[in-house]
């Protein structure tokens, strides 16, 4: 099994906040990550996929369509957005990192045909990260 | 598709400390042999990088599996306060009668950061360099330390 890795880079804002929460709970919990007007990262996005080498093309999938997946899935719905406001599938959700990469690695997995989604790995920051995979995929855990 | 989703959280750390490579169950002559500069006398330093991840359910009230408020400061007291700035073989208890590699050091932080009360602890990664990485994730504890005592030199 090959493991294929792609890298793409979107720039975002959001802010943490639970509307069950009083202010102060809010603000003790979330930290600045709480602040009213909400902040940005770039965030870097690594889309791993599984699978064997074609015969005849010798590529796992193309990296033309892996590309135009996570243009389309991503970039188009993340890109210089507020992701509170303007994703619809983090509404409700606090937008951490966790939570991002769940809803990523959801929206990717159906569309990825060729091959299988093997990890999404979501840097919000170079120091913090979050990975999302299947339990007992090969090849996360022991490297 | 099988298998349950699984999130996990990463984190990286940064310490400086110094240490040598060299062990008294071994002649001179070998521990040079094998540790090569690492066995210089007066020992040497590294920027170190830890990266330290965790697992568990994302709390719908958060969206955290823990808060990384936490998780920093559970690192800062267990292993960056006791490692920053400090000779890994004169100042940390475990290293008094272990060789400090990179492989004995994760294990080292691999065992105090399993304590952390709010998450679990999946595996450290620790970066000596930029070059050289070394992973832990626990298994075989006390099979693997005697393993890597007497492992091969370290550039």
């Amino acid at each position: 099994m090959i493991l294929l890795t792609r890298k793409i880079e979107f720039s975002a804002s959001h802010l943490y906040h639970n509307p069950e929460l009083s202010p102060e709970e809010n603000r003790r919990i979330f930290g600045k990550c709480n602040n009213p007007h909400g902040h940005g990262h770039n965030y870097t996005l690594e889309v791993t996929v599984a699978g064997e080498p074609d015969p005849v093309t010798g590529m796992v999938l193309d990296l033309k369509e892996l590309k135009e997946i996570l243009e389309r899935e991503v970039m188009q719905r993340m890109d210089h957005r507020f992701l509170n406001y303007e994703v619809s599938e983090l509404s409700g959700m606090i937008p951490t990192c966790e939570n991002i990469a769940r809803v990523i690695w959801q929206l990717l997995e159906p569309k990825i045909t060729h091959g299988q989604l093997h990890r999404v790995r979501l840097y919000e920051t170079p120091d913090l990260f979050a990975d999302c995979y299947r339990n007992g995929a090969e090849g996360v855990k022991a490297k | 598709m099988s298998g349950a989703l699984k999130v996990e959280l990463g984190r990286r750390y940064r310490f400086a400390a110094s240490h040598r490579l060299h062990t008294a169950r071994l002649s001179e002559q070998a521990n040079s042999r094998i540790f090569g500069k690492c066995n210089n006398p007066y020992g040497h330093g590294h920027n170190y990088v830890v990266e330290v991840s965790v697992s568990g359910e994302i709390d719908p009230a958060t969206g955290m599996i823990a808060n990384l408020a936490d998780l920093d400061a559970f690192v800062e007291r267990e292993v960056i306060e006791p490692f920053d700035h400090k000779s890994l073989n004169e100042d940390v208890r475990a290293f008094r009668d272990k060789v400090p590699t990179t492989e004995n050091l994760c294990i080292e932080i691999f065992e105090r950061l399993r304590k952390f009360p709010k998450a679990k602890l999946e595996r450290i990664r620790v970066e000596e360099t930029g070059k050289n990485s070394f992973e832990y994730g626990g298994n075989n504890v006390t099979g693997d330390r005697e393993a890597v005592n007497l492992e091969g030199k370290r550039m």
